[in-house]
């Protein structure tokens, strides 16, 4: 450690969450979890196995495409601001180091298949015995029990089985996933909701710690939006409508729009469907691209929002296709807007890093990776909390870049620590 | 043993001013595990969801609304007309009741009525408040209008869902709506810690698009670090393969993905080890990401006959000669198959699916709840239990201004004669 590295993670002295501490035992289920109680001020030890480290390490993208444990760009993200220290769980020794950990511990986060945790010591029994005031929350494909409970699962199978790929995607191509991994991320931050929830629950309870069952399959399943009542009311599946919206399992108007750079997304055809279609209306009259449909007849039906017999869908369509062809998104966007309209611009990760709006709301952080002599930007805080800020806290750990520190806590010297590394325990 | 102990927020009371999707689903949360939530409501500015499909009988009707009715279990309804010369002094006194105040109107909307956080905490000290819009409190997209449908465009979605030939057409839903409230809450009810331990309160400014961001997984760092950028690669990944949705014989769909070399083998021994899978440019797995088309195609036979039997064309009469293949196996016989060999693989379900799917059930996700407008109803709890207070989806969702007489005449004292007077001149609507 130099004067220029301070120690990782830095200090969040000011958090909600300062002063508690939380064991991470998660795959991708449960690492952005922790990571974002680690920006909230907890102290968030991250449990790896000896030598290998954890499997997540071999998850792409890596930096510059050397796939190495410290370059792994999943491996950054996700657990930025923790402390790392290796453990055999599989080892008795590890298993007694892990409930001296957890009886000085708040809340335990593991992904085991129901049924394999109890061998690594991370059942709710033995993490109860260990602290009864601990949280133990199990992020799984399906849930603790049930007839699915040890299905195999990856973020695609959630994404399937929790609905959401058949709201998405297009009659002609079928069902669609997200490329960016949703199931895997709504088990995270539902997951996180379930922690602080039994959290709270502990402190008006006496202490009383519990086991928090958080189900991937059952999490993705607010993401079918409103397909869930209207099964129940209309008996209508949703089905992916590609280009357009869906309303109550119907297919609506069209919502994408291509432009001369890009794309936008405008409801309601761009809001020239509607109550609040005649400032739309006119702005393509006053350019001279109304088409015809500034006609006070079509105003009149436009207005009353439709329906619309397919052929004049269509030139309504076409009509906001062609006008929106010839212009830059961000243009249209910035004038909709002025005309009392909401659409948005399709942005990609390079034009989200280059917003206006997030530069004036300074959103994004500077993490320092001393040992490559870099810096990137990484996302900042989700939320602005006016008393307890959020914090980044640096970059993610190396293998058992902690391990003195924590075993330290424990008691356990130097001597002893040798020890266990020759036994292959830490 | 539960019934000894608290609900998680018994005791804790909310004036929930927000609206649509992002704001509700957050107050659910408390509500459903125990909170006293108050949705805050106005018919002559009607909460936008309210209005929106599906209705009961198909009819449109302000308490009919399945939508609406889905993301409010457990609340209590008050109106209060914002624009009535008493209006705002109402909800302020409301407010004074409350620990939490929670809202997602337009950046400015709360200030004009004399609701925005400082104002309020003179009244309340330890007040808790988060403002939720799309962009934020400040910026030059603040005043920015849109629902999740269009924000998951600025958040990155859209660039990120779609076929790899094919326009950004984004997640089908309103996404965002679904994504952020989780992040709310837990900011939200990490600061209720915070102040239940030191009796501070204090103002949460949240962004629907800041939060959503973090759902992009690694595609940000990606870009400045790598200078890649991420884009929609269809059903396949960037990991994992083979990665792909495969239709079968019921018309449903399958996903099949392999993400470790033991998924592979798993694969292979469950598909009878055809050649196929043995070729040396198939071993590893970045090797097979590159392969990805050709593994479809080899899948996509095991699914399906493309040469046709001649004892099968009758049941193709109505397609011609050239339809579409026959599909070998029901989703549920590939499901069976794959996972007793260990395969991740799933069926792409329906809500009509899901509404018996045994694992869900067997989680007991579904509360029936009687609402006087609307009969017995199917509601969502979340995707997590809480081993010793679970949620309980206490009631329907409120019709509007329902418990107007609690609100007013018992937790604010107003006497029988002002409240009828109030109610006759419009304070309500």
């Amino acid at each position: 450690m130099t004067a220029d590295s301070p120690p990782i993670p830095f200090e969040h002295a000011d958090g909600p969450l300062t002063g508690y501490r939380v064991l991470d035992l998660a795959d991708e289920k449960g690492q952005l979890c922790t990571r974002l109680l680690a920006e909230l001020g907890a102290d968030v030890i991250k449990i790896e196995p000896p030598r290998d480290g954890d499997p997540t390490r071999q998850n792409g993208p890596f930096f510059r495409g050397e796939a190495e444990p410290d370059r792994s760009i999943y491996w950054w993200v996700m657990n930025a601001g923790k402390r790392s220290i290796t453990l055999q769980l599989k080892l008795e020794a590890g298993r007694e180091i892990l409930r001296k950990l957890i009886a000085m511990s708040d809340i335990v986060v593991e992904t085991c298949v129901p049924g394999e945790s109890a061998s690594l010591g991370l059942d709710y029994a033995s993490v109860s015995a260990a602290n009864p005031g601990a949280i133990l929350v199990s992020v799984t494909n399906f849930g603790q029990a049930g007839p699915y409970a040890k299905w195999a699962a990856t973020d695609i199978v959630g994404s399937a089985m929790g609905g959401q790929m058949h709201v998405s995607g297009d009659p002609e191509r079928g069902p669609l996933r997200s490329t960016v991994p949703q199931a895997f991320a709504q088990a995270n931050v539902q997951a996180a909701v379930g922690a602080m929830t039994a959290l709270y629950a502990r402190a008006v309870n006496d202490g009383a710690g519990q086991h928090v069952d958080v189900s991937m399959q059952e999490a993705m399943m607010v993401t079918m939006d409103h397909a869930g009542p209207t099964w129940d009311i209309r008996r209508v599946n949703t089905v992916g409508p590609g280009e357009r919206r869906q309303n109550a399992g119907i297919v609506a108007g069209r919502y994408l729009f291509e432009t001369a750079d890009g794309w936008i997304t405008a409801l309601q055809v761009g809001g020239l469907v509607g109550p609040k279609a005649d400032p739309i209306i006119d702005w393509l009259a006053e350019t001279g691209e109304a088409q015809g449909l500034d006609s006070l007849e079509w105003r009149a039906r436009l207005v009353a929002g439709g329906p619309f017999p397919p052929q004049d869908r269509e030139k309504i369509e076409a009509t906001m296709q062609a006008f929106c062809r010839t212009r830059k998104k961000e243009e249209l966007v910035a004038e909709a807007q002025r005309r009392g309209a909401g659409w948005a611009p399709v942005f990609g990760p390079r034009e989200i890093v280059d917003s206006k709006q997030l530069a004036a709301r300074e959103y994004w952080v500077r993490v320092h990776h001393e040992d490559l002599g870099e810096s990137f930007i990484y996302p900042g805080a989700p939320f602005k909390l006016s008393e307890t800020p959020w914090k980044q806290r640096g970059r993610a750990p190396h293998l058992g870049e902690h391990n003195e520190q924590v075993l330290g806590l424990l008691g356990i010297d130097a001597a002893e620590q040798r020890r266990l590394k020759m036994k292959m325990v830490i | 043993m539960a019934g000894t102990l608290k609900k998680p927020f018994e005791g804790l009371r909310v004036a929930d001013f927000a609206w649509v999707g992002v704001g509700p689903l957050v107050s659910k949360y408390l509500a459903d595990h125990g909170a006293e939530v108050i949705r805050i409501e106005s018919s002559t500015y009607p909460e936008a969801l309210r209005r929106v499909p599906p209705f009961v009988n198909d009819t449109p009707h302000i308490d009919g609304s399945g939508y609406y009715a889905n993301f409010n279990s457990s609340k209590l309804g008050a109106s209060v007309n914002l624009k009535h010369p008493r209006g705002p002094e109402l909800a302020k006194r409301i407010v004074a009741k409350c620990d939490i105040v929670t809202e997602s109107f337009t950046p400015g909307t709360m200030a004009k009525f004399g609701l925005d956080y400082e104002s309020l905490k003179a009244d309340r000290e330890d007040l808790l408040m988060i403002s939720m819009p799309l962009y934020g409190q400040t910026g030059p997209w603040a005043s920015y209008m849109g629902y999740g449908h269009v924000l998951q465009a600025a958040a990155g979605f859209n660039h990120l869902t779609g076929w790899e030939d094919g326009p950004p057409i984004g997640t089908g839903v309103a996404y965002t709506d679904f994504l952020v409230p989780h992040i709310a809450a837990t900011a939200l009810i990490a600061a209720l810690d915070y102040r239940r331990r030191t009796g501070k309160g204090q103002y949460i400014d949240f962004s629907q698009l800041e939060a959503g961001v973090l759902g992009l997984w690694t595609a940000i760092v990606d870009w400045t670090a790598n200078g890649h950028e991420q884009t929609r690669i269809g059903n396949h990944d960037s990991e994992a393969a083979p990665h792909n949705a495969y239709r079968c014989k019921d018309g449903k769909w399958v996903v099949v993905a392999c993400a470790t070399e033991k998924h592979w083998e798993g694969l292979k021994a469950a598909l009878g080890r055809p050649e196929w899978c043995d070729m040396d440019r198939m071993r590893r797995r970045w090797q097979r990401l590159n392969e990805q088309k050709e593994i479809d195609r080899h899948l996509g036979y095991w699914f399906a006959d493309f040469t046709r039997a001649e004892a099968e064309d009758e049941f193709q009469t109505e397609e011609g000669f050239d339809g579409p293949p026959i599909r070998k196996f029901t989703t549920k016989q590939v499901v069976e198959l794959f996972q007793s060999f260990g395969v991740p693989c799933g069926i792409v379900q329906s809500a009509e699916d899901l509404a018996s799917d045994p694992q869900i059930v067997a989680r007991g996700h579904y509360w029936p709840l009687e609402h006087s407008y609307m009969g017995l109803r199917q509601y969502d709890a979340p995707g997590f239990r809480l081993s010793k207070t679970p949620a309980e989806l206490t009631k329907a969702a409120p019709t509007l201004g329902e418990d107007n007489e609690y609100v007013y005449r018992k937790l604010l004292g107003i006497g029988e004669d002002e409240y009828y007077e109030l109610l006759a001149d419009g304070a309500f609507e």
